[in-house]
């Protein structure tokens, strides 16, 4: 009915000329069938007339709803399928549900345990519920402080990503999701750090009151009532050192610190070096301790002692039967500490994962050229020796010249293979075999000059070029990486969807070139390209990219394998390419935001029943969106599972 | 290092110390801990703490992220004036707010935490920073564009009526082609 209601509205303002109000009512409906167009044709006049006022009216409510949902979303326009919902977030949430009945096992186990436990019966009774919530707090903390680590071995996950044998696409989508799950468990670890510190305040406490004078080996406190403060040992002062540095790592890993001042956040965060060695000495000293002998002595029988003797003259048999069953004292024994147990698979892991990165970037890179793009962009291309990556990955730069310390990270646009051969007229007088030969990959970053580091780069490399005498002395530069992005899965569905941002069409560009050299090797069918910018200045780097891929394709009698669509946000002044070899961008410019509801629905229809991946790398606004969409229901039966790059 | 706002980072830790110190309290004031007041007194200073830390600072550079809800905060702390906008006031006075935590066990962490978030305004205000509260902007419309005020005057030049008025003769030329089929079928 409101397809209907469109066209028809279409066809009125466009069959003004034509005058006929029944050809105008038929030809809106033959879209569907001719049948309804025939019966409708049935009517009165006076039915027709009324008829098309409402549906115009109809057609104008929808249009507007249409317009409004794109961008405000009203909750009425986009109800959450529950297939679309399972195929976006149903792995995530698997995984979440996962770790949280974990957590939620270790503490519940350990908090039985140590409160039914036999070995603990006496400390229990001396120090009660704070001893289990302590204890317990503690192993969810062992668990998540070495699940923390597992998130952050970017080259191993790198690795786990490229191996396609290993994994499915749903396990490698899950992989994006690594920062997400490092965050959670830092959320808990902060959680269960508070829960922990608060139990052991009040065990501290009750070591001091309850002073036990049956058991003075269970004590920690010398005497009854000795001043709390004093009682800490070295599980005490670790613990408040524990907990200051991760005060210092929690506040300056705020979304608000990572995007002003990464630097407060790295270095911050790099004392967790610190904190996991803290950590593993923190149970030295064995505050609390277990019971050994249980079977010699039963938790309780002492209590059973003096209370038989003062029952005189009864069950003298029980008398015997429990005083033979409390044969000796009660043992007790501190525990070992165990958390190295779980700490130091993980912690090694990553070490050694953090010492092949700088090994690996220990390498400087040569650059091969430098090229300035309009609106501030400079576009780098590098060579470095056994350099292999694959389209959509990305490097992280670090320019001492400009900064020591600072790392960022870019997208590569360009991955070409170089074989070079050295030498050539020694390798005449020798056999062809010894001839060496260098397999090197030129890349290429395209980096906007927005911030201090990018602007001193800028400035450095302008230097570089001005002082030719010495320019490696300013210009060394090291790459780390390839990393593994969520883009590289462009290549694995039968129809994708990609949508940039400004600068954030850089993963797509790698995807472009990828698809120049060869696209039938792919199991991708369609690419649907959407590119939003602010000013039509931008297009330009990477317009003869997008020429060439589309005249390839057109050569190749494949015009609908890329389907591109650019729109420039900023409506004002007139703005159109000029130039003749950018006529299939120009005829394929559109002023204004896009409407992705509507983008959204006709690519379902182009597509029914398959599975389209959404890419999208740009501001916050549209990954929202388009998220929300992904997520709601579809006529078409077409699923779109939503894939976001994280840092762009 | 770049333009670090140190101002930042300490509103950070201060808001996170005083929460430390209000939980320190409200264990040592739940379980009767010896020396409670100290508790009690950590409970109201952690309070006091997390209203003046909430509302955050407008940067000097770049775009700001308000806390949610931040508004109501934003206009009481602005009242004090240069009181709450000076980070040495603020440095001296979370260092003389975290001395009494240090005296009783369960508020320690929250003393030398925020003792901490001091000595890093005392960075910040040596820098010469200072609050600036982010209030909402009102929109200025961008001024129409002088040539939509004075619409033409005169209708556009046209040839003489003669010449635009079609020949009835010659019909060929007056047709009208229909972009769509007029005829029924």
């Amino acid at each position: 009915m409101s397809r209907q209601a469109e066209m028809s509205l279409r066809v009125k303002c466009g069959g003004m000329k034509s005058g006929n109000g029944l050809r105008a009512d038929r030809s809106g409906v033959t879209g569907d069938g001719a049948d309804t167009g025939r019966s409708a044709g049935r009517h009165t006049e006076g039915g027709r007339a009324a008829g098309r006022t409402a549906l115009l009216a109809l057609g104008r409510t929808e249009a507007l709803l249409e317009s409004s949902g794109s961008c405000g979303a009203p909750e009425g326009t986009m109800v959450v399928s529950v297939r679309s919902w399972v195929a976006n977030e149903g792995g995530k949430h698997l995984v979440l549900m996962l770790w949280l009945g974990g957590n939620t096992w270790l503490f519940m186990n350990t908090f039985l345990l140590y409160s039914t436990g036999q070995q603990y019966h006496y400390l229990y009774k001396m120090l009660g519920l704070g001893l289990c919530i302590s204890r317990a707090s503690a192993s969810v903390l062992n668990l998540n402080c070495s699940l923390v680590l597992l998130p952050m071995c970017r080259s191993l996950l790198t690795f786990v990503r490229g191996t396609h044998a290993v994994s499915s696409r749903k396990t490698r989508r899950l992989l994006d999701k690594s920062k997400t799950f490092h965050v959670a468990c830092g959320v808990a670890i902060c959680v269960f750090s508070v829960v922990h510190v608060s139990a052991h305040l009040v065990n501290v406490v009750n070591f001091s009151v309850s002073y036990s004078d049956d058991f003075p080996a269970l004590n920690l406190a010398r005497y009854r009532g000795e001043d709390p403060k004093m009682i800490i040992l070295i599980p005490g002062i670790t613990g408040v050192l524990l907990v200051l540095i991760l005060f210092l790592m929690f506040t300056s890993s705020s979304y608000c610190i990572r995007v002003s001042n990464y630097e407060i956040f790295w270095y911050t965060h790099n004392l967790f070096i610190i904190f996991y060695i803290i950590l593993m000495v923190h149970m030295v000293g064995g505050a609390l301790k277990y019971q050994t002998n249980i079977e010699a002595h039963p938790p309780g029988c002492l209590r059973a002692n003096q209370s038989s003797t003062e029952q005189q003259g009864e069950d003298l048999e029980q008398r015997e039967d429990e005083e033979g069953r409390c044969r000796e004292d009660a043992h007790f024994q501190p525990h070992y500490p165990q958390t190295w147990l779980w700490v130091s698979g993980p912690l090694c892991l990553y070490c050694v994962e953090r010492f092949y990165r700088y090994i690996r970037s220990s390498d400087p890179v040569t650059i091969v050229t430098v090229v300035r793009h309009p609106c501030d962009v400079i576009e780098l291309r590098m060579l470095k020796k056994n350099f292999k990556a694959r389209p959509g990955q990305y490097i992280v730069l670090n320019c001492p010249g400009v900064s020591s310390f600072e790392n960022h990270p870019f997208t590569l646009t360009t991955i070409e293979c170089v074989f070079t051969c050295f030498i050539v007229t020694n390798c005449l007088l020798f056999n062809s075999s010894q001839c060496p030969t260098e397999n090197k990959e030129t890349f290429g970053i395209h980096l906007r000059v927005v911030g201090d580091w990018t602007g001193g780069f800028k400035h450095t490399h302008s230097l570089g070029l001005l002082l030719y005498f010495c320019p490696r002395c300013i210009f060394r530069l090291y790459v780390d990486g390839p990393f593994g992005s969520p883009s590289e899965e462009v290549f694995n569905y039968d129809v994708s969807l990609c949508v940039a941002g400004g600068i954030g069409v850089t993963p797509f560009a790698c995807v472009l070139h990828a698809l120049l050299d060869g696209w039938t090797g792919f199991r991708l069918q369609r690419l649907y390209f959407v590119w939003v910018c602010r000013e039509l200045q931008s297009f330009y780097w990477f317009a003869e990219l997008l020429c060439a891929l589309h005249h390839k394709l057109w050569q190749e009698n494949r015009p609908d394998y890329f389907n591109l669509k650019l729109y420039i946000s900023q409506t004002d002044g007139l703005q159109s390419m000029s130039e003749e070899k950018y006529r299939p961008l120009s005829s394929r410019l559109l002023v204004g935001r896009p409407k992705w509801k509507l983008l959204l629905d006709e690519i379902g229809k182009s597509n029914k029943h398959k599975r389209v991946g959404v890419f999208c790398c740009g501001p916050k606004g549209i990954s929202r969106t388009l998220h929300r969409l992904c997520n709601s229901a579809r006529s078409s039966g077409t699923t779109f599972e939503f894939n976001k790059e994280s840092f762009c | 290092m770049g333009q670090i706002e140190w101002a930042m980072w300490a509103n950070e830790q201060a808001l996170a110390a005083g929460l430390i110190l209000l939980t320190g309290g409200v264990v040592g004031v739940a379980g009767q801990f010896r020396g409670w007041e100290f508790a009690a007194y950590a409970v109201a200073a952690g309070v006091f703490v997390c209203l003046l830390e909430y509302p955050r600072s407008k940067r000097a550079k770049g775009t700001s992220v308000a806390r949610s809800g931040q508004y109501c905060f934003t206009v009481c702390v602005k009242a004090f004036g240069p009181l709450t906008r000076n980070y040495y006031v603020r440095a001296f006075l979370h260092a003389a707010i975290c001395v009494p935590g240090g005296f009783m066990l369960a508020t320690v962490l929250g003393c030398v935490c925020l003792g901490i978030a001091s000595l890093i305004y005392l960075a910040a205000a040596i820098r010469g920073e200072h609050w600036e509260p982010i209030l909402p902007q009102k929109d200025t419309r961008k001024p129409v564009a002088q040539s939509i005020k004075n619409p033409p005057q005169n209708p556009p030049p046209r040839p003489p009526a003669e010449l635009r008025r079609k020949p009835a003769k010659d019909l060929e030329s007056a047709a009208y082609d229909n972009p769509m089929s007029v005829t029924d079928e």
